[in-house]
């Protein structure tokens, strides 16, 4: 980070006090999510997901590619999450080697690469030369705090959009067939990891915190940008609807009671349900708007569309 | 009475008068033209004597300027001075240690790193750091400047914090009034320090100076209402 | 991998161990009294690293020197011959060492009393001679082994353990071979209390099952603390019995 956004010791102490009465800056409750919206572009893949002031871009392309000598049954997944100057000065251009910026960037990795969200198999074309290789460019467009929620909302919308041409295989011959000659084949996705961040902050001493018993520490869902800065630790919790965990992570920080970091989860869970069925909503009324006249066109019986 | 101008426009104001021009105006040397060189409404006020001319315009980033009375934190201790920040991601200004009431080479300020100071600009050359003083110059008194203590500082736009500040008919504060006792430092760079009694007024006055900012005048009093309420029912539950 | 049988009917894991059973711990301190102000080598299992401490010290840079507090910094060296293939790129820069070393510094930032050492740098230095799996875990317990031999305050140790999750059956300290089969975290545990300061999941766990994976943990971590503390007052012993003859 090129340099920090300034805080005054009267803004520090004010939001803890506040947050003490159960308060928060932008008067949401401890375990309030900010309400997302998810906008699709023009063309498939291409989706902005706006939280609250922070909003995310992401863009699927694909292109035909060699998969790895070792993998020769798997395409190509590749994440790319540049930070740049756009969305806040505290970010530099070309550079990111922060420490929050490496933790961001490897959440996503193992959220929805590492944990087999895309199914890379289907990604085969012939096996040992050829395959697909899905890419999904992430930019940050503005930040006010949830970064890596909002990313992760965006680039699995955007992987449940996304279509790539058809191809016809013939020995070795492939054939790509343009979008508006065979309807594009969507990919396939085998489970929606949501990535929710708690963050911690401790209202007593330091030594309270380690030694006492009382696990005072408040933990606040989708801190914005001021409580990101203030705070004394933080959990991502990454789960999916069959409540599988996909990835946990608190990397240091303040010690929280092995119990109170279950009832996060736990509280994980209820918004991942409720965001996984606004992504998934959100995607099928744009497919069928998309697809108006689809219904026209078909050569299905009646019975079939009930 | 003002109108939108932008930069480059003609600007309309009675030629056969003395102009003072304000910020926003550019007056070319040779031609002795008056420009406007910001986007905003201009302002033109007429007295008997003389007339002045200035461009209300809208920005985030603050730019020092000599009188104007700014709330910055102390980011860093010279032996000497204070490092202050006006703004995050600006050139910091200086506040020299003898820029306080009563100060002497002994007698010291006791500012931390951290701390919220109202000041004054005295001093803003382009090619040099801007000063600070916490004291009345003319006087070398106490002039209300100097620590804030506690409380809550809200970021605005350059324009809004003008219009608290100087605007006398402005009714957010008088409608804040009606809730609740507070006090308040605004400071033109865009930084609104307010303490109350209690921090869940604070944190009301905190919400409705951020949310009437991009609201008519006309709402502020809902908003206000609204954002007491809401704090209120959180701190009884 | 089918030709292993991870965890035998009989309840044997591949290297003969128990579920709850730990690998050999084997901790010394004081191995490197020249070259740093504490250092501390570690075998967990097959794991094998050595830890150095320098400071708390003049930092180098100016930019490194915090008046209220001392910066904590940690580097992790794996070297290419720490796996049983000789790796052909350092892991210097790797994202994954970064992250490690992030996950550390945040770890001890809050356990060691940094007001206390105001304008300093505590420089810490580790070097995996060998892995074995769970090696967070043991970046763990090596610092704080070391940490508290270059004399710095705490407030607790931290003891570092992996729990994989073998169907349903979760398994103490997992193996190279055993993380790679199964899920596995990681947990980092303050002193004898339940807190976690470092949590680590990097691969699918059911969430129900979740919470007794962390309580076999937290027992191993608490075995763990006690395995070191137990070496450590063996050593302070020693010393005094020399220091007075």
């Amino acid at each position: 980070m090129a340099k920090d956004i300034e805080f005054s010791t009267s803004e520090n102490k004010f939001i803890l006090d506040a947050l003490r009465q159960n308060l928060r800056l932008d008067g949401r409750s401890f375990d309030q999510f900010r309400d997302v919206d998810i906008k699709f572009g023009k063309e498939y893949g291409d989706v902005t997901v706006t939280m609250g002031k922070t909003k995310i871009h992401c863009r699927i392309s694909c292109q035909i590619a060699q998969p790895y000598e070792d993998r020769p049954f798997e395409g190509l997944f590749l994440i790319s999450t540049e930070t740049s100057p756009m969305a806040g000065p505290q970010f530099e251009n070309g550079n990111s080697t922060g420490e929050d910026e490496v933790l961001c960037v490897r959440i996503i990795e193992k959220a929805v690469r590492r944990s087999g969200a895309l199914d890379v198999e289907g990604l085969c074309i012939v096996a040992g030369s050829k395959c697909w290789a899905i890419r999904a460019d992430v930019h940050f467009l503005d930040c006010d705090g949830g970064l890596l929620d909002a990313s992760c909302i965006a680039v699995m919308t955007a992987l449940l959009h996304f279509k790539k041409p058809d191809i016809t295989v013939l020995g070795d011959r492939v054939t790509v067939h343009p979008t508006d000659e065979r309807e594009p084949v969507p990919l396939g996705i085998l489970h929606i990891p949501i990535c929710v961040t708690f963050s911690f902050f401790n209202p007593q001493d330091t030594e309270e915190n380690i030694k006492g018993d009382s696990n005072a520490e408040i933990a606040i869902i989708d801190a914005n940008l001021k409580e990101e800065l203030l705070r004394d630790g933080t959990l991502t919790v990454t789960l999916n609807k069959n409540r599988e965990v996909v990835q946990v992570s608190k990397a240091g920080g303040l010690p929280m009671d092995a119990l109170s970091l279950m009832e996060n989860c736990y509280k994980a869970y209820t918004i991942t349900e409720k965001l996984t069925d606004q992504i998934l909503a959100c995607v099928k009324e744009d497919d069928s708007k998309r697809n108006q006249y689809a219904g026209l066109l078909s050569s299905e019986n009646a019975r079939d569309a009930t | 009475m003002s109108t939108v101008v932008f930069p480059g426009d003609q600007l309309h104001y009675d030629e056969n008068k003395p102009l003072n021009i304000g910020p926003g105006v550019y007056c070319d040397p040779k031609s002795q033209k008056v420009l406007p060189i910001n986007a905003g409404s201009a302002v033109v006020s007429d007295s008997k004597k003389d007339q002045s001319l200035y461009i209300d315009y809208d920005s985030k980033r603050y730019i020092p300027a000599v009188g104007d009375l700014v709330v910055g934190i102390i980011v860093g201790q010279y032996t000497d001075s204070y490092k202050v920040s006006l703004s995050s991601f600006s050139t910091s200004v200086t506040l020299p240690y003898m820029a306080f009431p009563n100060a002497s080479k002994k007698n010291k300020p006791t500012l931390k790193i951290g701390d919220l100071v109202y000041a004054r600009v005295s001093s803003a050359e382009k090619e040099l750091e801007a000063e600070l003083e916490c004291v009345d110059a003319t006087t070398g008194k106490d002039a209300g400047y100097g620590l804030l203590d506690g409380g809550m500082t809200v970021d605005v736009t350059l324009k809004f914090a003008r219009h608290l500040l100087f605007d006398n008919s402005f009714p957010l504060l008088p409608i804040l009034a009606k809730h609740t006792q507070f006090e308040i430092a605004i400071g033109v760079n865009g930084k609104i320090w307010i303490k109350c009694e209690e921090v869940k007024d604070t944190l009301a006055c905190y919400r409705s100076i951020l949310d009437c900012q991009s609201l008519p005048v006309s709402n502020h009093k809902n908003v206000v209402k609204e954002n007491f309420s809401k704090v209120s029912k959180v701190a009884e539950a | 991998m089918s030709r292993f049988e991870i965890y035998s009917p009989e309840g044997l894991r591949v290297d003969g161990r128990r579920w709850n059973e730990l690998r050999r711990f084997d901790c010394s301190i004081n191995t490197h009294s020249h070259a740093a102000d504490g250092s501390s080598y570690l075998e967990q299992g097959n794991n094998k690293i050595i830890t150095l401490v320098k400071g708390p010290k003049e930092p180098s840079l100016r930019s490194q020197m915090d008046p209220t507090k001392a910066l904590l910094k940690v580097s992790v060296n794996i070297t290419k011959f720490s796996k049983t293939e000789r790796s052909k790129t350092s892991h210097k820069n790797e994202r994954r060492v970064l992250e490690i070393q992030t996950a550390l510094t945040r770890t001890f930032n809050k356990n060691v009393m940094l007001h206390i050492y105001p304008r300093t740098l505590i420089d810490i230095e580790i070097h995996v001679l060998q892995q074995d799996g769970g090696l967070v875990g043991t970046l763990i317990n090596g610092i704080t082994l070391a940490l508290i031999d270059a004399g710095i305050a705490m407030f607790d140790y931290i003891s570092g353990v992996s729990v994989g999750l073998y169907d349903t059956t979760p398994l103490l300290e997992v193996n190279s071979l055993e993380e790679n089969v199964m899920s596995s975290v990681t947990l980092g545990v303050v002193g004898k209390t339940e807190k976690l300061s470092l949590l680590l999941v990097e691969d699918k766990i059911p969430l129900d099952r979740l919470e007794s994976v962390l309580a076999i943990g937290i027992a191993g971590a608490h075995r763990v603390r006690e395995l070191m503390d137990s070496e450590l007052r063996k050593r302070a012993e020693k010393r005094v019995a020399n220091s007075t003859n």
